[in-house]
């Protein structure tokens, strides 16, 4: 199981269009790919569950990846992050 | 990004392709017939009898000569119109009659002002402080030079124009002017400013032009080899029209005075040197943006090929001979290079680098030897013989091409043989049998057409674009579909779905996926596949691409098909579902979700739906829901159906950055709504105001492989009002 933290930058949060992106890129992956901030939690694969977090700017999410291809998922969920979000 | 810009580009330059198909045929009507007409050829010959002034052939060949002539004169508007039509994504027609308009108007705003201004008198000369050749006629008006830089101007900005206001809803009142009608309205206005700005800002860009033909000029023989490594290597890019075109058609390939006339262009000056009389010599400054292209096409290329057919396995020489050979001819005859550009480009991309330098250097020999050859399309033997040999050696001095073209063929031929060898490349005719899984190959499906015989002809047409259909991802999954000389060249909406393996067993030369375009090389037949794939796609179903497909597959073992198939056809049309029916939330124009403006949504990245443009500020619960959750900024709900189908609604394009404001919610997270209860209410004009757009998107989010939203009315409709089905095949 690996993990990251991250802070988001976008001024408007995790909305719908970085969600879609979002969904997009996790289901490239075998791993089950998760993403909290305090108690909520979604899969990220999931765009309903992810916006109902209701992440905004500057808010802290973790997220965890387990599965086969989690070295790679990874690597490409903190890109993802840090390019799109 | 760059994938987007790839997109782009790839769509703009097959744009071009409509324009430019018809250069050869004038390109013919002009050679042809100033030949003919050429007052000293004529008398060379002894055959003022026959062809003399007074004579009927004489007369005809004028009229040809004229007729070419007259579509080289006004390619602008040609460009302007063809490339609108190229680049609007519907309603082509609208596009291409705003073009025309829009370029009048943008030419006359011009006219206008250098009358006003002093530079055109009122007797219609231009002033003599007025630099020359930046003013010149064009459709009867006076305005300034542009070039084809004008109508690819127009034709960019009207397709963008009618891509983005063809489906626009006025009020009420002016709804008459609303959708396509508003295109040409729109355009007129916005190209009246336009011709406004280009008055001020052209000729900075004359003289920036000037300047850079100057450079190009200067650097000699060094800059003709540039430019003819960057030309060929963008070929697999398909962009190549992009950047060959300013220096064949505008002032970057150069200027020259001809008979009186500013000429701009390399083909534009080869052209005008041909029409006038006084010719002594063919200017090879401006000919060397092509003259280069007879020496590796009618020569270089095929020694590659033959090399290639040499280095073939034994058992497959046969196979490999037939694929190489027409390649051959086709790039000799006509100048077309695809088909054997692309037969090495994707399985040994060594060899395109060293095809990329040898005929990048081809230019700069030509250049180099004087040779001055036109041509209108590109450097097969066919413009050889009507602007090379029928215009004689001493003005173009083709007769250099023939050695030239010999070193070239043995440089192609022994550097293809050795690298081939030696690094084992698999060139056609040496691939290894077991390295490719294959459901059907090239040969089995020639193999088959040949067994099916010709009874069965037009149902393998539309296998093949079954299989074209599915290799793309379904046809749900193809945003538009077009072709160029040679490629058939498509944009997906998921470009992860797109399957090579699939497209490679219609027997193309090669596949290009870059971002969302795909582009499938099958050689110049492409036209006729493009055809049967859209007659394809408009007379068939869904649930036909899979019978289709599944024949493949049941055809293998069984030989009874016509009866087993339409068992097929009917049990498939069966397996549609209907899932779930589906109402609006919102009263107004309702569309597929592929309708909204916005890339994201139309692309379905949020999940299949529809859109609707409002015309009441009012979200009601189309059913019966849960509510999971109210985006913090209120311009979006989640909610969850009875039978568990999860859509969102969200209220305009980039609504998210009002923050809230124009927005008013009733629900909250959790809430349980009654069918019709008041979701929220938004402010259409606050947002059509501030927001990128007040279209409301609908999105079912939490689709399963295979179920899509199908759309059963697309007009206006209240809310509540049933619109669409969920389908599941």
């Amino acid at each position: 199981m690996k993990k990251f933290e991250y802070t988001i930058k976008d001024a408007v949060g995790i909305h719908a269009r970085p969600a879609g992106l979002l969904v997009k890129e996790a289901k490239k992956y075998e791993s089950k790919i998760v993403i909290e901030k305090g108690e909520k939690k979604a899969e990220a694969t999931k765009l309903m569950a992810i916006m109902a977090m209701g992440v905004k700017c500057n808010d802290t999410v973790t997220v965890t990846v387990e599965g086969s291809d989690e070295d790679v998922a990874v690597g490409q969920m903190e890109a993802f992050f840090n390019e799109n979000l | 990004m760059k994938e987007k810009i790839f997109g782009v580009l790839q769509r703009v330059g097959r744009s071009f392709m409509l324009p430019i198909a018809i250069l050869p045929v004038a390109g013919l009507l002009l050679g042809l017939g100033s030949s003919l007409t050429n007052a000293t050829t004529i008398q060379t010959y002894g055959l003022e009898s026959i062809l003399g002034d007074g004579t009927i052939l004489n007369a005809l060949f004028t009229i040809m000569s004229k007729a070419g002539s007259v579509i080289f004169d006004n390619l602008p508007i040609i460009f302007a119109v063809g490339v609108a039509i190229g680049m609007a994504k519907k309603e082509k027609e609208v596009a291409a009659l705003s073009a025309m308009i829009a370029f009048l108007v943008m030419n006359i705003t011009m006219n206008a002002i250098l009358q006003i201004n002093g530079e055109i008198l009122s007797n219609g000369e231009i002033a003599e402080h007025v630099l020359e050749g930046t003013v010149t006629s064009v459709l009867g008006i006076q305005t300034l030079q542009m070039g084809v830089f004008g109508g690819i101007i127009v034709g960019l900005g009207v397709a963008a124009l009618h891509n983005r206001f063809h489906k626009i809803v006025l009020p009420n009142a002016l709804s008459f002017f609303g959708g396509s009608r508003f295109v040409p309205i729109i355009s007129t206005i916005v190209y009246l400013f336009v011709g406004i700005l280009m008055y001020f800002v052209w000729p900075f860009v004359q003289n920036g032009i000037y300047a850079l033909g100057g450079l190009v000029t200067g650097t000699g023989y060094a800059g003709t080899l540039i430019f003819g490594i960057i030309k060929r290597a963008l070929i697999p890019f398909g962009l190549h029209h992009v950047f060959y075109l300013p220096f064949w058609q505008t002032a970057v390939g150069g200027t020259m005075e001809i008979g009186g006339q500013i000429v701009q262009g390399g083909q534009n000056i080869f052209f005008a040197q041909l029409a006038s009389p006084d010719t002594v010599k063919f200017s090879a400054d401006a000919t060397r943006y092509f003259s280069g292209e007879f020496i590796f096409m009618i020569f270089g290329l095929p020694g590659a090929a033959l090399a290639m057919y040499q280095c073939a396995k034994p058992e497959k020489k046969k196979q490999a001979g037939g694929l190489l050979l027409s390649a051959a001819l086709t790039c000799m005859l006509t100048g077309i290079t695809e088909p054997i550009e692309f037969s090495f480009l994707f399985v040994a991309p060594i060899l395109f680098v060293v095809q990329v330098i040898l005929a990048g250097s081809a230019y700069m020999i030509a250049h180099i030897l004087d040779i001055a050859v036109g041509l209108t399309f590109s450097g097969g033997f066919i413009d050889l013989f009507i602007f090379g040999i029928l215009q004689g050696n001493e003005k173009t001095s083709w007769l250099y091409i023939i050695p030239a073209g010999i070193v070239y063929f043995i440089l192609y031929y022994t550097i293809f043989k050795f690298l081939i060898k030696k690094l084992n490349l698999k060139t056609p005719g040496r691939e290894d049998d077991d390295a490719e899984v294959k459901l059907y190959t090239k040969a089995d499906y020639k193999a088959k057409q040949t067994r099916d015989g010709k009874t069965e002809a037009n149902h393998l047409l539309d296998e093949r674009s079954a299989i074209i259909v599915k290799g793309l991802g379904g046809r749900n999954n193809i945003s538009d579909v077009d072709c160029c000389a040679t490629r058939l060249r498509c944009t997906v909406y998921d470009s992860s779905l797109v399957n090579e393996g699939i497209l490679k067993q219609t027997g193309p030369s090669g596949v290009i996926k870059k971002g969302k375009g795909v582009q499938v090389i099958y050689g110049p037949s492409v036209t006729v596949i493009k055809s049967n794939l859209e007659d394809y796609l408009a007379h068939s179903t869904e649930a036909d691409d899979e019978i289709y497909t599944q024949d493949n597959i049941i055809e293998e073992t069984a030989n009874e098909n016509t009866v087993t198939e339409v068992n097929i056809k009917e049990e498939s049309k069966k397996e549609i579902k209907n899932l779930h029916t589906i109402s609006t939330a919102i009263t107004g124009q309702v569309a597929s979700i592929t309708e909204t403006p916005d890339e994201a949504f139309a692309e379905k990245m949020m999940g299949d739906g529809y859109v609707v443009f409002p015309t009441e500020g009012v979200v009601y619960a189309p059913e019966d829901s849960t509510v999971n959750f109210v985006f913090p900024s209120k311009h979006a709900i989640g909610l969850t159906t009875e039978d568990g189908f999860e859509y969102l609604i969200h209220v305009g394009v980039d609504t998210v950055k009002l923050e809230g404001q124009g927005f008013e919610v009733f629900v909250k997270d959790g809430d349980f709504v009654k069918k019709g209860s008041k979701l929220m209410t938004f402010d259409i004009q606050y947002i059509k105001e501030n927001a990128k757009s007040d279209a409301c998107i609908v999105a079912f989010t939490s689709l399963e492989e295979g179920q899509e939203v199908q759309m059963n009315v697309t007009s206006t409709v209240n809310a509540l009002d049933e619109v669409a089905t969920i389908v599941s095949n």
